[in-house]
């Protein structure tokens, strides 16, 4: 019933370590340090051949890595999408980092933002009051002081209700000849409601009944981007088994976080080394991401293409993560179908903000700094909007260059009408 | 021509021949040390790493055995930071009787070696790469210990008190005055030049090449059977403890982590000659395959290099032409020539193992002095190496946490093995040698993964900077270097390996038109120093 | 709706040959696992430097090379055609991103220009950046490194340039530099590159040795001059230095190779093809025996690209694209193709002496004359699949300073080919 045909990849590395012993791949050839955003903008980050293949031979279960400068790797994985060779060196400073926070510990502040649902219910029945309050400068000078996060760093604004809500009470359209699941990730559902509602109402538009599995919690990337793998592989567990009963009947999954669907879809598998969790397994090869799926549906004749004009000038950035799911830039593909949408393609690799890793005090100016070039280019086009697949990406970016920052179903959404 | 005048001639910069060099100083000689390479270029640069806790043996030979425990354990104390202390283990593989196990334990129970039995599934645990089918599986105290680290120590502490070391001179003759050996004359290889050394006492740790040294003094019977063993450097640790089979000792049965590779060992053929020691590709295959026994998927991992080195087994006459080299006593020798040839002033050491080093030196010191009647009691089971003061053991991150420090202030030239640019500037200008190779004993540089690829350029540039080398030599050195380099390359070139050696040709060829470039051979080296007695030794260690 | 052509690999042939497809109308996906040769190889045209004398004039010397070496993979292309890639190349480049960045040369003579361990090495067509280091007939230079750029010595290259055997008589003197002052005390070339782009560091640069310069000396710097405007920081420094500037290629990371790559890149997204990393082919999508589109390997499922065509252009054993396993069994990795030139069983793969060639050199995918990969037989394995590139069997490259002559060779010639046959309209580029 999937409209793709895709075949899950018996993956194994004999050694029984896939990750760590794809060093060997290794010839040290750089290719990644000149693609690596934050060692090319600050020396505290030796690069990615360093702290990934390289320093990975000198450490041992007894003895985890010396190596503090690990910690200024962002996770772009970046370095991973340009190895030539197939060393998954992203993955490789991901484990050891938490290696490294078993030395170390975890800072509290990580902890705090790597369950960021946690804080979100909290703060929701007060949304207005929580809102203002991270809107004030004296209170953000505040909590940088108290929990490390930068006092300019981009923080969302809670919903003051949830997206979850919203679905429970939207009723499924008659007649619709197909069906889908959607995964809407923290962002959608806390901060960005209104997006979850547009991706349901263009999947709609094109004949779905969309499925939103209740309990759906965060997909633990905060907290595996932070070390805590524990805690990351309940959550994945968990929110893997509110989507495989979709997955086992056969109904595609589709999400609008690049970050997230790029989580379930492997990330969880490899550096969680969670392959013999039954439901992760049968959600990772039915995770699509949204624009992934859209085209894939034009290809095969099957989309609505009744888009009205949009006399407007879009800025285009594919995040980091986005670009690891390896599909190529599907949104580019969708906004071609557009009358009179001129689109911008960016060219950068990160924006710097790399999920937590920006809004901590002690890297938000090299956040920054990575994101230079793309703030730049973004100013200089001067467009209405600038679209981005990824929501924590998109609020530091909006933030940064004072242009509005969608997802790109929210231009689907206006094109077709439904706005 | 220059005569050099000392009291104890030791031929022979191996493990043995340093250790020897040390004892003497330690005990107040004036002590001459010579190889006519490098230190540690021989047999003992070419092992595996492993310190033996004994278990090897413990069925065996329970003589060694106990041997090996015990210098074991002195070693650590004095040799500590040449020594990461992996701890060792034994399994039972699928190919192994697992009945061997109590014979094995009880061996050690005989012996002196601690060993205990482990619950298999916590093993796997440890070493997730271990065959998972593993029977039974034993813990002792194996180590690893780094062969041209403490080589180094025992020269250093050596010179502390008073010795001269003279690498890259060979010994051409043995001077005999009537039935007295007095001395030698030597061969500076890198000059030509020739020397003599006046010599109260000699003593030969030429290990596999003994033979040769004894026929110059004119003595025959000594026979030193080489038995050439290979072992492969895997690009990680594939396991962090040594791993060993459980069963009579074999070929390839060894897995030692030893800094940044494991390496698996060894081979047991017998040579014609030391210096003949051919890597074959059945040698090679047969490393693999034993390596897949204990860790599957080991022909799918990195293969960085492989070497042969060759065994001194002494013969006793009443042996017979063997293949196996294995089965010849692996106990130390200490044939005083005196007594057994009539030669006064001549002991020659032969067999052992690098674990016994210190116990070989020992005998081999007490024997001389019994000769000369002297008697100076032996101090090296007490007195620490410098460099192991503390008495830690080295851990493998060291380098790694160095650089750490060092992130913002230094250059980092050999990227694999962690070497800052002054680390290496020091050592080319106190190692006196234009030679690459030389350097790579003593730092490891261009032993990691890309063998050179990227830091050998760099090095060159450095030692034409600092004035070692001109232009065409310090090409020839490039040259040379890379020829070394492919020696141990070739029989192990496939997979993730070949894909590195095809990269630097196109870096080094391709590139950078090496063949090219005016070279010459490197002959351009400052000749060595003899080294005096200075306040603070030699500064060079491979830390 | 599938692509007309899939390309696999982002090397030089790869790029060359999806840029040429996308220009002219062809909807073109480059599949690749990384970033390829580019960012490693000088990325000067080396058409033919040795074979194995040295070569002065590598258009005239390519049909005796053949002969030479049959099987070579300059076999597959006229001369005509090489000069005709060499041209559109060096169109490229100049209208390009990155323009007026132009490359110079033709195949009629080759230039010697200094590598970074002082030889002189034969090449065709090179950046104009690097024009002005030919040593042909003698030279007078002055060579500048950098402190803090530890892979390029320039003493070292003085030192031996001036004792090679160019047809006259080359001085040479070296300076090293403590620039940039402060900062970072570890640079690579691209970071040295990005100095190089801003004027202010230029100024610091000239202001430190013009004055030692001789009046004749041409001065050759690390191939670092510039990445974002290469042309403009190479003719400002020459403006200020009042003299002929040069750089020279060094250790990878290859700043004049990430220009190719960002000149070839940015061609292909303006022709609408796309480019997608990370994607690993792992084999062919077959229907009834036709091979109808590609696997590929993406995170961890199997997707199939469709496409009418296929350029496998993934390089050599260096980059993976050809893979020898430790029982000594070569595979061709994207697409299961048969390797050719691989040494029996039991026979010999290496001989000990280094720089002897090699029984594997050579190995590689042997095509017909329409680049189509060829079984033990001669029978084409795919009708609609093109090997290019370092993949080719029969040459060493290296060796014979031939690698991006190869690649733009046959990458421009499996292009055409692909032309030839599709009812694409075949616009002028």
């Amino acid at each position: 019933m999937s409209i793709f045909e895709t075949t899950p990849i018996a993956e194994h590395d004999v050694l029984g370590d896939l990750m760590r012993g794809s060093l060997d791949h290794c010839v040290k050839c750089t290719i990644c340090e000149t693609f690596c955003p934050v060692s090319n903008v600050t020396p505290l980050f030796p690069g990615p051949k360093y702290v990934g293949p390289q320093a990975e031979r000198y450490r041992t279960p007894d003895e985890p890595s010396p190596d503090d400068s690990l910690d200024y790797c962002s996770g772009c994985g970046i370095c991973t999408q340009v190895c030539p060779q197939g060393v998954h060196i992203a993955e490789i400073n991901t484990q050891a980092r938490a290696e490294l926070r078993k030395r170390t510990g975890v800072k509290f502040r990580d902890k705090v933002i790597a369950r960021n649902t946690v804080g979100a219910r909290l703060a929701r029945p007060v949304a207005p009051l929580a809102n203002w309050s991270l809107a004030n400068p004296t209170i953000r000078l505040l909590t940088q002081r108290v929990l490390g996060l930068h006092h300019q760093a981009a923080l969302p604004k809670f919903a003051s209700r949830t997206f979850q809500k919203w679905a429970r009470s939207h009723p499924q359209p008659a007649g619709a000849s197909r069906r889908v699941a959607y995964f809407h990730g923290c962002g959608a559902n806390h901060y960005e409601t209104r997006l979850g509602e547009m991706a349901v109402e263009v999947l709609e538009h094109n004949g779905f009944a969309v499925d939103v599995p209740r309990g759906q919690d965060c997909c633990g990337l905060p907290l595996q981007s932070n070390g805590l793998f524990e805690p990351a592989r309940k959550y994945v567990s968990k929110l893997s088994g509110r989507l495989a009963p979709s997955a086992r009947a056969g109904i595609d999954i589709v999400a609008t976080s690049t970050s997230c669907s790029l989580m379930l879809k492997r990330e969880a598998r490899e550096i969680l080394g969670m392959d013999d969790d039954p439901d992760l397994r049968v959600v990772s090869e039915r995770m699509f991401d949204i624009c992934e799926y859209l085209l894939a549906l034009h290809r095969r004749g099957e989309l609505r293409t009744d888009f009205r004009p949009v006399p407007m000038t879009v800025t285009y950035h594919a995040p980091c993560q986005q670009q690891g799911h390896g599909i190529g830039k599907p949104a580019l593909g969708l906004f071609a179908l557009i009358p009179e949408l001129r689109v911008i393609e960016n060219d950068a690799t990160c924006c710097g903000v790399a999920g937590t890793y920006g809004i901590k005090k002690e890297k938000y100016a090299i956040a920054m700094k990575v994101g230079e070039g793309l703030f730049a280019q973004i100013r200089d086009a001067a467009p209405e909007l600038a679209v981005c697949d990824s929501e924590t990406c998109r609020w530091h970016i909006e933030k940064a260059t004072g242009v509005p920052n969608v997802h790109p179903v929210e231009v689907l959404h206006r094109a077709y009408g439904l706005s | 021509m220059t005569t050099l005048q000392t009291e104890v001639l030791v031929i022979g910069g191996g493990a043995t021949g340093a250790g020897v060099a040390w004892d003497a100083a330690l005990r107040g000689f004036d002590t001459i040390l010579v190889d006519r390479r490098d230190l540690g270029e021989g047999t003992s640069g070419r092992f595996h790493g492993l310190l033996h806790s004994g278990g090897r043996y413990a069925v065996k030979d329970p003589h060694a055995a106990t041997e090996c425990i015990e210098e074991n354990l002195i070693l650590r104390h004095i040799a500590s930071d040449t020594i990461e202390d992996t701890g060792g283990l034994f399994v039972s593989t699928p190919d192994d009787d697992p009945a061997y196990g109590d014979r094995f334990l009880q061996g050690c129970k005989d012996t002196g070696v601690p060993a205990e039995e482990v619950d298999v599934a916590e093993v796997l645990k440890r070493e997730p790469r271990l065959n998972p089918r593993i029977k039974r599986a034993f813990t002792v105290p194996d180590a690893n210990i780094d062969a041209w680290k403490c080589i180094w120590a025992l020269a250093d502490g050596a010179t502390r008190h008073g010795a001269r070391i003279l690498t890259y001179h060979s010994v051409v003759a043995l001077h005999r005055d009537g039935d007295a050996v007095t001395g030698a004359r030597l061969r500076n290889e890198l000059t030509g030049e020739e020397l003599d050394v006046e010599a109260g006492f000699t003593l030969s740790a030429a290990g596999a090449w003994a033979a040769e040294i004894a026929h110059m003094a004119g003595v025959e019977g000594v026979r030193v059977a080489p038995g050439k063993g290979i072992m492969i450097a895997m690009n990680h640790r594939l396991v962090n403890t040594v791993v060993n089979r459980c069963t009579m000792p074999a070929d390839g049965d060894i897995l030692v982590p030893i800094r940044t590779v494991s390496v698996i060992g060894t081979t047991d053929i017998r040579t014609a000659h030391p210096d003949e020691i051919p890597v074959t590709q059945e040698e090679v295959d047969q490393m693999l395959d034993d390596g897949e026994t204990l860790v599957p998927g080991f022909r799918d991992a990195r293969a960085l290099r492989v070497w042969a080195g060759v065994r001194p087994l002494f013969e006793d006459v009443k042996t017979g032409d063997t293949e196996s080299t294995r089965d010849i006593g692996r106990s130390h020798a200490v044939l005083d020539h005196l007594e057994r040839d009539g030669l006064k002033g001549f002991v020659t050491m032969t067999g052992g193992k690098w674990t016994t080093f210190r116990l070989m030196a020992q005998d081999m010191v007490d024997v001389m002095c019994r000769q000369l009647g002297e008697d100076r009691a032996c101090r090296t089971r007490e007195e620490r190496l410098p460099g192991s003061e503390d008495g830690e053991t080295y851990q493998l991150g060291h380098r790694l946490r160095v650089r750490e420090r060092e992130l913002q202030d230094e250059q980092l030239v050999c990227e694999c093995e962690l070497i800052s640019r002054s680390r290496l500037e020091t050592a080319m200008r106190e190692r006196g040698t234009a030679n690459l190779d030389d350097i790579r004993r003593n730092l490891r540089l261009g032993m990691g993964p890309c063998q050179g690829g990227f830091c050998i350029y760099r090095a060159t540039g450095m030692l034409h900077a600092i004035g070692r080398q001109d232009g065409p030599s310090a090409a020839g050195s490039l040259v040379s270097f890379l020829q070394e380099r492919w020696k141990g390359v070739w029989p192990i070139l496939y997979g993730d390996q070949l894909r590195q050696a095809r990269l630097d040709d196109w870096i080094y060829q391709g590139a950078l038109d090496v063949e090219h470039a005016p070279a010459t051979a490197p002959v351009g080296a400052a000749p060595p120093e003899v080294r005096e007695a200075a306040a603070d030794g030699l500064k060079v260690s491979a830390a | 709706m599938s692509h007309d052509t899939i390309v696999i690999g982002t090397g030089m042939a790869g790029l060359v040959a999806a840029v040429r497809l996308a220009q002219s109308g062809a909807r073109v996906l480059v599949l690749a696992k990384g970033v390829g040769s580019t960012h490693l190889c000088p990325s000067t045209i080396d058409v033919l430097g040795y074979g194995p004398q040295r070569i002065e004039r590598p258009g005239e010397a390519l049909a005796a090379h053949v002969e030479a070496n049959p099987g070579h993979p300059y076999g597959l292309v006229e001369v005509s055609g090489l000069e005709a890639a060499v041209e559109w190349f060096k169109e490229q480049t100049v209208s390009g991103p990155l323009g007026p960045y132009a490359y110079v040369g033709s195949l009629e003579a080759n230039k010697l220009l200094p590598t970074a361990v002082g030889a002189a090495k034969p090449s065709a067509v090179v950046p104009e950046t690097m024009a002005a280091g030919d040593l042909r007939g003698g030279a007078s230079l002055h060579i500048v490194g950098f402190r803090k750029l530890k892979d390029f010595h320039s003493a070292l290259v003085a030192d031996n340039v001036s004792r090679t055997e160019v047809g006259g008589p080359v001085e040479a003197r070296s300076a090293e530099l403590d620039l940039p002052a402060g900062g970072r005390v570890d640079l690579n070339g691209l970071a040295l590159a990005r100095h190089f782009d801003d004027a202010a560091f230029r100024s610091a640069v000239v202001a430190q040795i013009v004055r030692r310069l001789g009046a004749e000396e041409r001065v050759g710097f690390p191939a670092v001059l510039g990445i974002k405007d290469p042309h403009g920081a190479w003719a400002d420094l020459e403006h200020r230095l009042g003299r002929p500037v040069f750089e020279i290629p060094t250790l990878p990371p290859s700043v004049p190779g990430m220009r190719v790559f960002a000149i070839l890149r940015e061609a292909l997204r303006r022709s609408g093809g796309e480019l997608i990393l990370n994607a690993e082919v792992v084999g062919p999508a077959l229907e009834n025996g036709r091979l109808v589109g590609v696997r590929a390997n993406l995170g961890r499922r199997e997707v199939v690209h469709p496409a009418d065509h296929v350029v496998l252009a993934t390089g050599g054993f260096a980059s993976g694209g050809l893979e020898l396993d430790s029982r000594w069994k070569a595979r061709e990795r994207a697409l299961g193709l048969p390797v050719a030139g691989v040494p029996a069983p039991g026979e010999p793969r290496f001989t000990d002496s280094y720089f002897e060639e090699q029984p594997l050199s050579r190995a590689g995918i042997a095509v017909d004359r329409e680049l189509r990969p060829v079984g033990p037989g001669g029978e084409p394995v795919y009708d609609n699949v093109r090997v290019a590139g370092a993949t080719l069997a029969g040459a060493v490259p290296w060796t014979e300073k031939s690698g991006d002559g190869i690649s733009l060779a046959t990458g421009f010639r499996a292009a055409e080919l692909i032309l030839q046959t599709t009812t694409v309209a075949a616009v002028t580029a």
